[in-house]
């Protein structure tokens, strides 16, 4: 038949069909193709300024779909990590001399700036398994296992999850369980809390591995409040347990009146600390809390997603966080999406900037950052495009902002006030995906 | 009148309930997504019924049917019903549309050609003197009064399953208001999609069956989906592969015709028509599908 005259069958068909069928008309069909695979890739690119923390990662998650709805997911990570962070002691106008992680030598820190460890270089590997599959009409389950390496940490890790649909499908319930069990290998041994920082080769305070077991458990509900808003709440419980310090963060012991590192000499011929520094101590066991509320609002193509989650813990640290990211349709098949996102925390109630070496030791302390009070703030743009064939590329930008603050009560002694206690970060981060299936 | 091995057996499974039975030498499903075993029972009776009903109205297997009686008219003018007429007419227009490939008066074809994967293909002057006995425009269609020649024969199989499916399925519809898929021999319909997933899931078969795995999973909402083509039936001689699509207006098979089309249409009548269509089309059936503006599935 006439290529002219082929395109005129569908039409001629449909109404021979309506004649036939005895109907005058017909829903328009909705089939679409499933991919066997889908496949989400990643590149990640992250900086801190000054010299720190640098990350290149690649991710990587298979979905493959089967029959009766039931999905495989797997992902791989690799992550290569270079930097240097800080290690805890505080600034001073002196130099500090400090022994390596793996105890064989020692670094020496330019006067007046936070002392940082500029031996962090690691390649993590994680790798997760995941099997989704309805369990009857109205629920489903989800399996996986979780594992990753790097040179002086291992994690593996198994979760589940139940869910369930109620009222005509509008309201999901879920319930989440994830257990951890992570062995700690840190370089040269995991040091004994509180003991001091040693001469070069003196290995005398430094454990064997550890372990830290952590249990999750999430209780979701999810609600469909009308075709334009979908709300989220979870509840969430973490218990950490057992080694949950970092082995390579220390605490300065200073004089209580200047609140200088208190000085200290190595054994004679060997090279070892400046200063008094005291390894971290944190509490064998954390837990948390957190509330989470999430809303998507639909219109027109544009999606608005806002969220905010409360965390507290037994540490005393509470944390709020607030996530707000807008889609915004350019023609067809591209789309731009501001984010903005505001966390702040206030400090574990053990964390000291640094240690009144004229009082006996706390049980536990420690000068990690990541312990004490701080905001931050990321802002960020995303562009992503679809092509022909339904693939879809993304760019994203975004620029991280952290600011702290030590709290004057712990500051010890006159010199302090002057010297820029808290390590405040900024970082960039920069990503292209690329997902697609066959 | 009730024929031997006609019966349906309902089961629950993944949370819907699935009714098997056989019509038209199918294997026949029903999927419904219901809670209710007696709905389901409700809307298979309904949906097999209608299923049987019209195997028995339009096969031409049967002995006591309106196909029987123009087959075995002897040139005498036969008053049809009115759905008898309907089907008539939709073939004509098909006959039309695709310029005589599509004929219900080609059956007789099959006199000279078996497609069971031999080499026996028919001598030149066998299939012309079967092509005597072919075409619609030999056939007086006067609704309702068909006069056939004496020694031709219509055949309405290929559009009696797509036809069967979406009255089947509007049974289904007019039973519940739960979502249900209708599924004859792998041409089908769905009323709705499920509320519990994107939609029906539906494998396209692979070709090499050897493979087990679909070839292609497709998420039907609603609508229908059927497929033209069978990777099993055809003659090979000489190196050349003989499909078992028969163009009437040479009486050879279609040379160039892909192994598999699958069309997804509003109907399954549309979905399947096409796809015979497009069948008939041989080196151009990807062409053809293209320009209806429809999803299709071709294998080579």
């Amino acid at each position: 038949m006439s290529r002219k005259k082929s395109k005129s069958v569908a039409a001629t068909l449909t109404t021979a069909t309506c004649a036939l069928l005895g109907t005058t008309s017909t829903t328009p069909v909705n089939a679409q193709e499933e991919d066997e695979w889908e496949l989400d890739t990643a590149l990640l690119y992250y900086n801190e300024d000054g010299n720190r923390v640098q990350d290149i990662s690649f991710k990587m998650l298979a979905n493959r779909n089967f029959i009766d709805d039931r999905v495989l997911s797997l992902s791989l990570g690799v992550d290569s990590l270079t930097g240097a962070t800080p290690i805890g002691a505080i600034p001073f106008a002196g130099p500090q001399t400090f022994t390596s992680p793996s105890g064989n030598q020692v670094r020496t820190a330019p006067p007046g700036e936070i002392p940082l460890d500029p031996s962090f270089l690691d390649t993590r590997v994680a790798l997760t398994a995941n099997w989704q599959q309805p369990l009857g009409r109205l629920s489903s389950f989800n399996a996986g296992l979780s594992a990753s390496s790097e040179y002086d940490y291992l994690h593996l890790g198994a979760n589940f999850k139940l869910s369930r649909d109620f009222n005509k499908r509008n309201t999901t319930v879920s319930l989440g369980l994830a257990f951890a069990a992570d062995e700690l290998d840190p370089v040269g041994g995991a040091p004994t809390p509180l003991t001091p920082m040693l001469d070069v080769d003196d290995l005398s305070n430094r454990m064997g591995n550890q372990n830290k077991d952590v249990m999750d458990v999430v209780l979701g509900v999810s609600q469909i409040i009308n075709q334009n808003l979908i709300m989220q709440f979870n509840y969430s419980f973490s218990s950490s347990d057992g080694y949950l310090n970092d082995p390579y963060k220390i605490v300065s012991l200073v004089d209580p009146v200047t609140g200088d590192p208190v000085p200290r000499i190595p054994t004679p011929g060997v090279d070892g600390p400046s200063h008094e520094y005291r390894f971290e101590s944190r509490p064998g066991e954390r837990t948390k809390h957190s509330l989470f509320g999430q809303a998507k609002y639909y219109m027109n193509g544009k999606v608005l997603d806002a969220s905010y989650r409360y965390m507290t813990d037994d540490w005393d640290i509470d944390s709020h966080t607030v996530d707000v990211r807008f889609r915004w349709p350019i023609g067809d098949r591209s789309y731009l999406e501001p984010h903005f996102r505001y966390y702040t925390q206030t400090h574990a109630n053990f964390y000291r900037t640094s240690l009144d070496s004229s009082l006996p030791l706390p049980p536990h302390a420690s000068a990690d950052y990541r312990l004490g009070e701080f905001d931050a703030i990321t802002l960020g743009l995303k562009y992503g495009w679809k092509t022909e064939s339904g693939n879809e590329w993304s760019a994203r930008l975004e620029a991280y902002s952290a600011d702290g603050s030590v709290p004057a009560n712990l500051l010890i002694g006159s010199n302090q006030g002057g010297l820029e206690m808290y390590p405040d970060l900024d970082a960039i981060i920069a990503q292209f995906s690329y997902s697609f299936g066959w | 009148m009730t024929r031997p091995g006609r019966s349906t057996e309902i089961r629950k499974k993944n949370g819907h309930f699935e009714a098997r039975f056989v019509a038209m030498g199918s294997p026949c499903e029903v999927l419904l997504e219901s809670d209710s075993e007696s709905n389901a029972a409700a809307v298979a009776g309904s949906v097999s019924t209608e299923a049987w009903r019209i195997e028995d109205k339009f096969s031409r297997y049967l002995p006591d049917n309106i196909v029987h009686r123009i087959n075995n008219s002897g040139g005498a003018p036969v008053e049809v019903d009115d759905e008898t007429a309907n089907l008539i007419d939709f073939a004509a227009t098909l006959y039309e549309m695709s310029d005589g490939r599509f004929d219900i008066t080609s059956g007789v074809l099959r006199e000279a050609w078996n497609f069971d994967g031999s080499d026996n293909v028919p001598a030149d002057s066998e299939v012309d003197r079967i092509l005597e006995r072919v075409g619609w425009s030999k056939v007086k269609w006067n609704r309702p009064e068909l006069i056939l020649t004496a020694g031709m024969q219509i055949d309405l199989g290929g559009i009696a399953k797509e036809y069967a499916v979406d009255k089947a399925a509007s049974e289904a519809a007019a039973e519940t208001d739960d979502a249900c898929l209708v599924n004859f021999g792998g041409d089908l319909v769905a009323t709705k999609a499920p509320t519990r997933s994107k939609g029906w899931q539906v494998g396209i078969d692979a070709l090499d069956q050897a493979q087990g795995l679909p070839q292609k999973l497709i998420r039907l909402q609603n609508g229908g989906l059927a497929t033209s083509g069978d990777a099993r039936r055809f003659l090979l001689k000489d190196g050349i592969r003989y499909s078992h699509i028969l163009d009437p207006t040479t009486g050879w098979p279609v040379r160039n015709a892909p192994r598999s089309i699958t069309v997804a249409a509003d109907t399954c009548t549309q979905a399947g028509m096409l796809a015979t269509l497009a069948m008939l089309e041989g080196q151009g059936a990807e062409t053809f599908l293209a320009d209806q503006d429809c999803k299709y599935w071709c294998y080579r």
